[in-house]
């Protein structure tokens, strides 16, 4: 039996699959962890990403895309989509288009990108706690 | 816009919670590292802010 065999190490820490924590915890922030039942940490990480994301957003910051010819925009969308729904949410209700001349612009970019990335983090501390490499 | 000292201050309280919750366990050393974190980035970024008054604008 597959349980009792030494070297297939400790059991996962969640009936769900590994791709569907992933994909949820990266569409909700802090929804991974809490289908791992890491509810205090789950809701912190919620609270964290979520007031980042929407000072970002209040800050006039942008909602970056690839463009064309502009390689960074490359690295900046893959942080700003790591936001998941929320992202979603913003475009759909015509947020985060960025007021370049604003003051808080960069500012905006700013708690964005790192509320995105933030959000990418804990798919790899999913994994770990997955895979019991974290048991906390 | 609230200034540029508390908008910092906001970010490095967000990312000090984050790391604290992210990579410690249990109270005290969640407290210990926030501070940590959170100390470093304060400081850091106003001794770089001070640093730059030696580069003059062009």
């Amino acid at each position: 039996m597959a349980d009792q065999n030494p070297a297939a190490g400790p059991e996962p820490a969640s009936r769900l699959p590994l791709s569907l924590l992933l994909a949820f915890g990266w569409l909700v922030p802090g929804l991974g962890h809490l289908l791992l039942r890491r509810r205090l940490r789950a809701a912190v990480f919620f609270t964290v990403i979520m007031v980042a994301f929407v000072v970002g957003i209040l800050l006039q910051g942008e909602l970056i895309l690839p463009r064309a010819g502009d390689p960074l925009s490359y690295v900046a969308a893959i942080a700003i989509i790591g936001n998941g729904v929320p992202f979603f949410a913003a475009r759909y209700l015509g947020l985060g288009h960025g007021v370049v001349t604003a003051a808080s612009y960069e500012f905006g970019n700013t708690f964005l990108l790192t509320a995105g990335m933030m959000n990418l983090l804990l798919l790899l501390d999913i994994f770990e706690i997955y895979r019991g490499h974290k048991e906390w | 816009m609230p200034d540029h000292l508390t908008l910092m201050t906001l970010h490095a309280l967000l990312i000090a919670v984050y790391f604290a919750f992210l990579w410690k366990h249990g109270r005290r050393e969640r407290w210990l590292y926030f501070w940590k974190v959170f100390g470093a980035l304060m400081v850091g970024a106003v001794a770089l802010g001070w640093l730059m008054y030696f580069f003059p604008r062009p």
